[in-house]
């Protein structure tokens, strides 16, 4: 149909005019009209999506913006946290980043295997250990235990006690990935790290305020952006260290002896 | 086969790939950053785009399951539904050609996964068999129990 110059046919529409006539008439007398019903869902579909979209959306930038914009001392937006920075670095150190999401179990394994030697380097002034608290595992695992392990870290780091609170808090990593941690565990976590009287109230309070969330947020984005999507990553000045030439030959624990290859190699 | 042989496979199709769908979008539902890593680690679109896809994503795919579940304008949903999921066999095929270690994110999760951990035949094997699902429909969308049956008649072609 539509073309004018088309012969009517026999007892048919004469025109395109009557054929609507007739079209409207017949869909009236036949119930619902699929045109009309087609209209509505299609709207309440877009609308679903759009708002579930936007919803999903204020949900993730609420999490960003809630809570505290304080940036730890020592380091700025963006930038990973100096451990051990007390330690007086040797000439031609190279930088370890090491990005870890406090409820990963891989990063677990890593802590529990190679920590006492990254902290020994550390100490020693071999490498400038950096870390990159990432916290991508709560949207995944549906808790928000990774944010508040890591604000737990950095408000430990004013006490000067991130490296203690950081082992602690992956020594008690559940064993089931996903349960976290509660509020409690964590306060006994800064406990252990040696936070006492009214460094353990301001560490309360720290921790209360979600005081580093922004830092944090916008950590997890800017490390991801640039390239780190998994953990745990290691960087070995600004090159990533493949964790797989790590392992001892039986392929399934770390070798802290290759780790320690791998940093008097990259020693200036 | 028969009409009513094929009516029945029709709604065995539309629940299969109906309801793969809404299980799909309904997982990744409440997980927004984790649904955007997981289309942008196919590193296909821009950033920020694939970040919007991954949140647009789930709610599409809910909206589009329903549809199939109930029957409602079935070989429109059957057609939009197979070429969703041939745009995920194509995502899929071309990490796996490019060397790119991802899980799907098909059904929540996604992302970087370790070499040894991908899955990319079973994944295209398993969209495969949906697209034939989507194919059918679109072939022949009419089928038992569906709304479509109900609102505009057996006979129509929906």
């Amino acid at each position: 149909m539509g073309k004018s110059s088309r012969p009517a046919r026999k007892q048919g529409p004469v025109n395109d005019r009557q054929a609507k006539i007739q079209a409207a008439a017949a869909s009236t007398s036949k119930g619902p009209n699929k045109i009309v019903i087609g209209t509505v869902v299609a709207v309440l579909a877009v609308i679903a999506i759009v708002v579930g979209a936007i919803w999903q959306q204020n949900s993730k930038t609420d999490s960003i913006t809630d809570g505290g914009k304080a940036v730890p001392a020592g380091t700025s937006m963006g930038a990973g946290f100096t451990a051990y920075a007390d330690a007086t670095l040797k000439a031609g150190a190279p930088t370890l980043d090491v990005f870890e999401d406090f409820q990963c179990p891989a990063c677990k394994l890593f802590e529990d295997q190679m920590g006492p030697t990254v902290a020994s380097l550390a100490r020693e002034g071999k490498i400038k250990a950096v870390y990159h608290i990432k916290t991508f595992l709560d949207d995944n695992l549906g808790n928000d235990s990774s944010m508040r392990a890591g604000i737990g870290a950095l408000c430990a780091a004013d006490a000067g006690k991130f490296e203690a609170f950081h082992d602690a808090t992956y020594a008690g990593q559940p064993a089931k990935e996903g349960e976290g941690w509660t509020d409690a565990q964590l306060h006994a976590f800064a406990q252990g790290a040696g936070i006492t009287g009214t460094a353990l109230t301001t560490w309360d309070e720290c921790t209360k305020a979600k005081k580093y969330q922004n830092y944090l947020s916008d950590l997890e984005e800017v490390t991801f952006k640039a390239g780190v999507k998994s953990t745990p990553t290691l960087k070995l000045n600004g090159t990533v260290l493949d964790l797989n030439t790590l392992v001892d030959s039986t392929g399934k624990a770390y070798d802290p002896a290759k780790f320690t290859a791998a940093i008097t190699a990259a020693t200036k | 086969m028969n009409a009513r042989v094929k009516d029945v496979l029709g709604l065995l199709a539309r629940l299969i790939l109906g309801g793969v769908l809404i299980y799909a979008g309904a997982v990744k539902v409440g997980k927004p950053l984790t649904s955007q890593r997981a289309v942008q680690a196919y590193d296909v679109l821009p950033y920020d785009l694939a970040g919007w896809v991954g949140l647009i994503l789930p709610f599409a795919e809910i909206v589009l399951g329903l549809l199939l579940v109930l029957g409602l304008f079935t070989r429109l949903a059957a057609a939009i539904s197979a070429l969703l999921m041939t745009i995920f066999i194509v995502g899929i095929a071309q990490a796996w050609a490019r060397g790119l270690t991802i899980d799907c994110g098909c059904f929540g999760g996604g992302g970087q996964v370790t070499a040894g951990e991908t899955a990319y035949p079973q994944e295209i094997a398993r969209d495969l068999g949906l697209v034939l699902c989507g194919a059918w429909l679109w072939w022949r969308p009419t089928s038992i129990a569906s709304l479509d049956r109900v609102l505009f008649g057996a006979s129509k072609e929906n």
